[in-house]
């Protein structure tokens, strides 16, 4: 039986959560804010407000002018039946928190990278931003690392300890370049995050550096 | 009753506040904006094109506005705008106008197209996956009882000061970062992110209050 889930004790900041609302997050944060969503009724209300104002803002925006003929094209596909409902998204395995479609379906793309490790990508690619799953096993640490840029984590199973407080299922963490830090899975279990990153993290000690090509995080 | 909305196919549940029809409620008769979510309901219950002419007229031209402000280009915007209002039409029964203005179902139709378009500009071969629009993975639970009332959202907005006022325009209907919005109007990025903050707290705390 898994217990009730916990309400998040770390959110995302009001001028993220607004990018989100306004559709300007990249594909990576957006999954990151979307997973945390998911788990946090306090941010879909703060939500909730940035999308009535967006569509309070659409309505006193000055008309375009449409095609001639733009309403009698809807109204001619307004005769097709719609299309077929999509199929089923993949579903993440029971003991995540509620995520995203697209990061249900990357669990099924997740590679070893070292014992006790996997990686499994979702949006981007190496260079760049992007976003991946993470598995941890229990009582591990992530070698000693920065970043180039932001890190944005959304834990979706088990907790992790990091600068001396202890993140969990649901919990927003964001790091950036002035954060140095080893993060380690508490003994209870694995631990499972989903992570954005501008960049490649920047090993800070040799475990780090023989870890990180294995890892390719 | 069961809730009716675990019966709904899933293209239906489209927008990340979930306006899924829940169980019926006795009408308030608090909404505002009523004759746009009556219009709503006419199409819903009805399938009436009459009403679905009046909130093309009214949205469309509105909604290109916005994409095009958000860089797209005007056909392409032209495009999404009328599939914006064919959204409306398909999914009118999923609209529970008790949860949230119409304007704002609007503006997350539109939003959320915007995004796949973006992403399949970016990403053309992957059409496996599904969409990235930000995820339905449920509602809010509603504290702020005054979402579903567009003039009280409207009024409330024009209490702001003109300095909130113009981050948060600027935070939805520019394509650009807060980093280059704060460039743009000399201010340091702080500046820019507190105002934000300021200006959606006063307007939480405004909307929160009773009418």
């Amino acid at each position: 039986m898994t217990p009730a889930p916990a309400i998040p004790s770390r959110h995302p900041s009001e001028a993220l959560l607004v990018d989100y609302a306004a559709g300007s997050t990249d594909q990576g944060r957006a999954l990151i804010v979307g997973a945390h969503l998911g788990a946090c009724a306090a941010c879909r209300d703060a939500l909730a407000l940035a999308e009535a104002i967006g569509g309070a803002l659409l309505g006193e925006l000055p008309a375009a002018r449409m095609a001639p003929d733009a309403l009698a094209r809807v109204m001619a596909q307004i005769e097709r039946p719609p299309e077929l409902p999509q199929p089923k998204p993949a579903a993440a395995p029971h003991d995540w928190i509620r995520v995203p479609a697209d990061v249900a379906l990357a669990a099924k793309r997740r590679r070893w990278a070292a014992p006790g490790v996997w990686v499994a990508p979702v949006s981007g690619r190496a260079g760049g931003p992007r976003s991946y799953l993470l598995r941890v096993g229990a009582g591990m640490s992530v070698p000693r690392h920065t970043h180039a840029g932001s890190e944005l984590i959304c834990v979706l199973k088990g907790a992790f300890t990091d600068r001396g407080e202890v993140h969990r299922p649901g919990d927003f963490v964001e790091s950036d370049e002035t954060v140095e830090h080893t993060p380690r899975v508490t003994a209870d279990g694995e631990c499972v995050c989903l992570v954005a990153v501008d960049n490649d993290l920047i090993a800070r000690d040799w475990v780090g550096r023989l870890f990180q090509p294995l890892v390719r995080i | 009753m069961h809730a009716i909305a675990q019966t709904l196919p899933a293209w239906r549940v489209s927008s990340p506040s979930a306006m899924t029809r829940g169980p019926k409620r006795p009408a308030t008769g608090a909404t505002a904006g009523p004759q746009l979510s009556a219009l709503v309901a006419e199409i819903a219950d009805h399938g009436d094109r009459e009403a679905f002419a009046a909130l093309f007229s009214h949205f469309a031209p509105r909604v290109k506005s916005y994409l095009m402000r958000l860089g797209a280009l005007p056909e392409a915007a032209e495009e999404m705008a009328q599939e914006t209002l064919l959204t409306v039409w398909r999914k009118a029964r999923a609209f529970d106008p008790e949860r949230a203005a119409v304007s704002t179902w609007l503006f997350t139709i539109a939003r959320n197209l915007r995004i796949d378009a973006l992403r399949r500009e970016r990403r053309p071969a992957d059409l496996e996956d599904p969409s990235d629009a930000p995820p339905s993975l449920a509602g809010p639970h509603g504290a702020l009882a005054a979402l579903q009332d567009e003039k009280r959202i409207g009024r409330a907005i024009a209490t702001l000061s003109a300095e909130q006022a113009q981050v948060i325009r600027l935070a939805f209907f520019s394509d650009k970062p807060h980093s280059e919005i704060a460039l743009d109007l000399g201010l340091p990025l702080g500046t820019v992110k507190s105002r934000l903050r300021l200006a959606m707290a006063r307007l939480r705390g405004l909307l929160d209050e009773p009418t």
